[in-house]
């Protein structure tokens, strides 16, 4: 039934949005101890120097993207209170762990999205580490941008909706 | 104390490292560990000298749901195996149990007390495994009434 309906959407419905931003929450405060603090996005996309987390939640007709842009400084803290040490940024170590959180992440949303009714399940997680980064999709797809400030620094996170393939 | 060989089930280093530290902070048993990278590398790695299996949901080549399945299918009916995973519907949970015959379910990320939880009625005071699906009840019994005082 949800299906039917996302298919449909031109935006991703609030109901989903909401519940993701709890996933995030959720998430990293279960990582920290500490509930990092939603606000609203407004800049447009600066270039990140730091790491990017990709994952996505599907079913057969629907997938969603989570992108999770975390910069550098808020990467090696979140090692930190997660392995309880300091992983080199550069480290295979560090693209392992962001890939991690959002395994993490993916797994709140799918167990989350499917008290609404929809029933999918989770990619394998890939991590990408640069500078200058910018996240481009070219299909222009529902896209939802939003923006965390924690204890251990801010970090974005990007929800894109789109038709399975 | 004698030592119980664990395998760690895990495409995530890091996590295979978070499992085996949580297990030695226990201070339960002495633990020697194999790690494997996904179910289709534990399938290769598993001989009759493992005696417990943490394992992960989401990998590449072939899930912990389908390994799990794989050792039971094997004969392998009393070796305790412990998912630890992200994966939290209950469906998930429910699947990885009936399905793939888990004894035990830890979501990510996770904290001693939980993995106390898990594992705790399967090791004997002397740190060997409790083989007996009796003795792991009193044992799960024992423990719940010290966890709630």
């Amino acid at each position: 039934m949800i299906t039917e309906e996302l298919k449909k959407a031109v935006h991703i419905p609030e109901q989903i949005v909401e519940i993701v931003k709890e996933s995030v929450i959720n998430t990293f405060e279960s990582i920290s101890g500490e509930a990092p603090v939603y606000s609203d996005y407004a800049e447009p996309d600066g270039p990140l120097n730091g790491m990017i987390g990709n994952i996505a939640v599907f079913n057969p007709d629907i997938t969603f993207s989570l992108m999770l842009a975390i910069p550098k400084e808020t990467a090696v803290s979140l090692s930190e209170v997660f392995i309880g040490m300091e992983l080199p940024f550069e480290s295979d170590d560090m693209g392992d762990l962001i890939g991690e959180i959002a395994n993490i992440l993916a797994g709140d949303v799918a167990a989350n999205i499917e008290q609404v009714g929809f029933r999918g399940q989770s990619s394998l997680p890939t991590a990408t580490r640069g500078s200058d980064l910018t996240l481009f999709m070219p299909n222009k797809p529902p896209t939802v941008k939003m923006k965390f400030d924690s204890a251990n620094g801010e970090f974005l996170l990007t929800m894109a909706m789109s038709e399975s393939r | 104390m004698s030592t119980i060989k664990a395998l760690v089930v895990d495409d995530s280093k890091i996590m295979r490292s978070q499992v085996k530290r949580a297990l030695d902070q226990l201070m339960i048993a002495e633990f020697e560990y194999e790690d494997a990278m996904d179910g289709q590398d534990a399938l290769e790695k598993f001989n009759d000298d493992i005696e417990i299996l943490f394992v992960d949901w989401n990998m590449p080549k072939m899930t912990g749901v389908e390994f799990a399945r794989a050792i039971r299918d094997k004969g392998y009916d009393k070796i305790p195996i412990i998912m630890v995973t992200a994966e939290k519907s209950m469906g998930k949970v429910d699947k990885a149990l009936t399905e793939g015959g888990a004894n035990e379910y830890i979501t990510k990320p996770f904290t001693a007390d939980k993995m106390l939880k898990a594992v705790s009625r399967y090791i004997d005071d002397k740190g060997q495994i409790i083989k007996e699906e009796e003795e792991q009840e009193e044992k799960k019994s024992f423990f719940s009434s010290i966890l709630k005082s």
